[in-house]
């Protein structure tokens, strides 16, 4: 049991890092971890059908910007594991699973919000240093240390049981959650706060407020953002570059 | 060629500002780690400055320069992983160049890529996780479904054939692209009218990026004592995104006129936020 439950914990490591440091090359998701699941505790076929079968039920848990779906990595890795174990039908790994990748979401929100934040500031320090080999450093440590935190839950997770991880789930107070929540969506203003700093003055609020209305008035999506804002950059640009053409002309014309 | 830029080409020569095929092909190797380092504050922002060093290194042996070069690369950036490379080989293209001239502007590197990485995300994703993902999963769990190895290996084949020719296809892309660009960009006053665009393309999909991407729900009621709303319907009656404007506002004047650090600005937000929600203002 407990040697199981460190080499699933291993083995989600594992598969973060690959995933992660090898360009999102999808070995997280659940066809291939369930595979790997089943090779680890010796039910391959059961492994594979599992997967499949949660590789579907998470389609539309896909992440796009910045929004995190609940984590089918972890999931589909316990889900998995616990039918295989305790041979329940593969029809309730979905059961299993969705607690358990709700309950990682609130880890991985909590290390993507907090812990990498404070990797920023000492890769902020290093660049003022010019120190690239600490950057790198950071860049590594910040990816293994979250890689880490997913084995650990894993492994724990799997040790203590599904039950425990319901109940865990219900302990934490729904307002703390909600709350958390509400952070995720407000947060993201920060980074735009940074881009926007370097470029926004008084005279040229009103074209973030273009960019900001088009889309809260039609739901642009950000290629047509991108379409609309090319354009009006083209149109501006050479509007200007007309006028100053007019004004020179102009003042050919007061010569003579 | 003009006399100008056959002087700056002897310059090159002499600094050594052109950057290997090896080192662009590190750049293009380690836009792998992509979304390794992501969080929610800068996103992809350490990822970028990692990916660019070999670059970066060729380009400024003096520290002073790196540190500055380390410092652009570290604003905000996101993108579809795939993609990335893209924007490493203008970025690429445009050190090499600020590396030679000291007049060149290196504000135009950031608005370049703030310009670029939101449509190409755009497409990205659509691809990757529309097109190239689905006809992943409905082949690979065909063949799995009946516990069939082939389902999870021609999985990852399928996703991942596509996935790495667009990664490595895209760098050389860029980097020509951005060399060419930059090439007719010198001669006259077009240096200045792309600047200008480029900023504001730049803030444009900024705004946009804002209106889509901050959400905040107001579930707080309110009556007249006939009806009852909740707070965020009557923002959206006023304009759609009133609420996440407002956020933007207040975060922008905290973080750029009352110099809060974005770090305690995280720390605000998630108070108010759990605050909020005990109270059930927000949610």
């Amino acid at each position: 049991m407990i040697i199981t439950a460190i080499a699933l914990g291993v083995l989600a490591f594992v598969l973060m890092v690959v995933e992660y440091a090898g360009g999102r090359n999808f070995v997280t998701q659940p066809i291939v971890v369930g595979t790997m699941v089943g090779l680890i505790m010796g039910d391959l076929q059961t492994g594979i059908t599992v997967g499949a079968t949660l590789e579907l039920a998470f389609l539309g848990a896909t992440s796009i910007g910045a929004v995190i779906p609940p984590d089918a990595m972890s999931g589909s890795l316990l889900g998995v594991a616990f039918v295989i174990n305790a041979g329940v039908s593969p029809e309730n790994a979905l059961v299993l699973a969705l607690p358990i990748a709700s309950l990682m979401l609130i880890f991985k929100n909590f290390y993507y919000g907090y812990i990498v934040s404070l990797f920023e500031r000492r890769v902020e320090a290093c660049a003022e240093a010019g120190d690239w080999r600490g950057i790198e450093r950071l860049h590594w440590a910040c990816g293994l240390g979250f890689a880490g935190m997913i084995g650990i839950v894993c492994g724990v997770s799997f040790a203590a049981g599904s039950d425990a991880m319901s109940a865990l789930l219900s302990a934490i107070p729904a307002f703390v959650q909600t709350g958390l929540n509400v952070a995720i969506g407000i947060i993201p203003a920060i980074g735009f706060t940074m881009l926007a700093k370097t470029m926004l003055k008084k005279s040229n609020v009103y074209i973030f407020l273009c960019g900001f209305a088009v889309v809260a008035y039609f739901q642009l999506p950000i290629l047509g953002v991108a379409i609309f804002g090319a354009i009006f950059a083209l149109a501006m640009t050479q509007l200007t570059e007309e006028q100053a053409q007019v004004s020179v002309e102009g003042g050919e014309d007061d010569e003579f | 060629m003009s006399s100008d830029a056959i002087k700056r080409a002897v310059e090159a020569e002499v600094q050594g500002g052109k950057v290997s095929k090896a080192a662009l092909n590190k750049t293009m190797w380690r836009s792998c780690g992509c979304s390794f380092s992501w969080g929610y504050e800068l996103q992809g922002n350490i990822a970028f400055a990692y990916a660019m060093i070999p670059v970066l290194r060729e380009l400024y042996p003096e520290k002073e320069q790196m540190a500055a070069a380390l410092k652009r690369h570290l604003a905000y950036y996101n993108v579809t992983n795939q993609c990335m490379t893209l924007n490493l080989g203008i970025a690429s293209a445009m050190e090499e160049e600020a590396s030679r001239d000291p007049s060149f502007d290196t504000d135009v590197i950031n608005s370049t890529k703030i310009a670029i990485m939101g449509p190409i995300s755009g497409i990205g994703d659509a691809f990757f996780w529309g097109t190239f993902k689905i006809i992943a999963t409905a082949i690979g769990t065909s063949f799995a479904m009946s516990g069939s190895i082939l389902g999870p290996i021609l999985f990852l084949l399928l996703y991942n054939i596509p996935a790495f020719a667009t990664r490595i296809g895209l760098m050389h892309l860029g980097y020509d692209a951005g060399t060419k660009f930059i090439s007719q960009m010198s001669s006259g006053g077009l240096m200045m009218k792309v600047m200008r665009a480029a900023t504001i393309l730049g803030l444009f999909v900024v705004g946009g990026m804002c209106a889509s991407l901050v959400s905040l729900n107001i579930p707080l009621a309110v009556s007249d004592g006939v009806n009852s709303q909740t707070v965020s319907d009557l923002l959206n009656q006023i304009m759609p995104c009133l609420a996440p404007l407002m956020v933007f506002a207040a975060t922008y004047w905290a973080i750029v006129k009352k110099n809060v650090s974005s770090l305690a600005m995280i720390i605000i937000m998630t108070v108010v936020s759990i605050v909020g929600a005990f109270f059930g203002i927000l949610g």
